[in-house]
């Protein structure tokens, strides 16, 4: 995957709901840009650069974050492939809960490709 | 991740042999109906249950190569884990208790033979409900006892 389908799926993870014109405020895209990058048309280093501030920014609002991204590359270096792995899975079946408990919707870039 | 989570299990725990329908299934559960719906759609994809007939089954030709996954040591390790954090976790309506105990010899006897006769309780009391329970209903309920210096030991060295 490229980076720039990377970035805006993690934009996507970090705001699910968001509409074109949402995104576009947040970004400081025009919105006819917005619904192109979304459909694939390469962006340019300001847009991905304004995408992954935006991410920056939602990931700075929970600082837990910075102290989780703290302790793993810690514990890489401190503990066992088999204590790694334990922590591994606890996080994933973390994540994986939390999936099961949300709907999977893509609304916007679906109505976007339609439009 | 090795193994299912626990909700997966709960899932898979559900159908027993005969296989369900989906409201049954929730029934059975309690679990929400867009969480039970991801939960299945993921158990199919894992190849763990099909769906014919209006019916959610185990699949019956699970290699033993994903049942040894997901009946494994480590796997149930990490169930465990959930259930108790979870149990740990809540507020309200639940027992928990965990404590330093001075045990004597003799005394550590005498809990031994409680937790036997707590064990012999608990199987007879599952076998005589079961059938009119659904899984909803059912407790979780676990115990366990170590030595500090074993539990510290394990905490220090890992593994």
């Amino acid at each position: 995957m490229s980076l720039q389908n990377t970035t805006i799926q993690r934009y996507r993870l970090f705001f699910p709901q968001e509409t074109l014109r949402e995104i576009s405020a947040r970004t400081g895209i025009q919105i006819t840009r917005v619904f192109r990058l979304v459909n694939g048309k390469p962006m340019r280093l300001q847009e991905f650069e304004a995408f992954e501030k935006a991410i920056q920014t939602r990931i700075a609002l929970n600082p837990n974050q910075s102290r989780l991204s703290k302790n793993l590359e810690e514990a890489s270096s401190f503990l066992t492939n088999e204590e790694l792995g334990r922590v591994a899975d606890y996080i994933e079946r973390k994540v994986i809960n939390k999936k099961f408990s949300r709907h999977y919707l893509n609304p916007i870039f679906e109505e976007a490709v339609i439009a | 991740m090795k193994g299912l989570t626990s909700l997966e299990r709960v899932i898979v725990e559900s159908l027993g042999k005969q296989g369900l329908p989906f409201e049954k299934i929730q029934e059975q559960t309690g679990v929400q109906e867009n969480v039970c719906f991801n939960l299945i759609q993921a158990l199919i994809i894992k190849g763990i249950i099909s769906f014919d007939k209006n019916v959610y089954k185990i699949n019956p030709n699970i290699s033993p190569l994903i049942i040894e996954e997901i009946n494994g040591k480590d796997a149930k390790r990490e169930e465990s884990l959930e259930l108790i954090e979870a149990i740990i976790e809540m507020n309200s309506e639940r027992i928990y208790r965990l404590q330093k105990v001075a045990l004597d010899e003799k005394d550590e006897k005498i809990f031994k033979a409680m937790l036997y006769n707590l064990e012999s309780f608990l199987k007879e009391a599952n076998q005589k409900s079961q059938s009119t329970l659904t899984l909803k209903n059912k407790k979780i309920v676990f115990w366990g006892m170590s030595d500090v210096q074993k539990v510290i030991n394990q905490i220090v060295v890992g593994e």
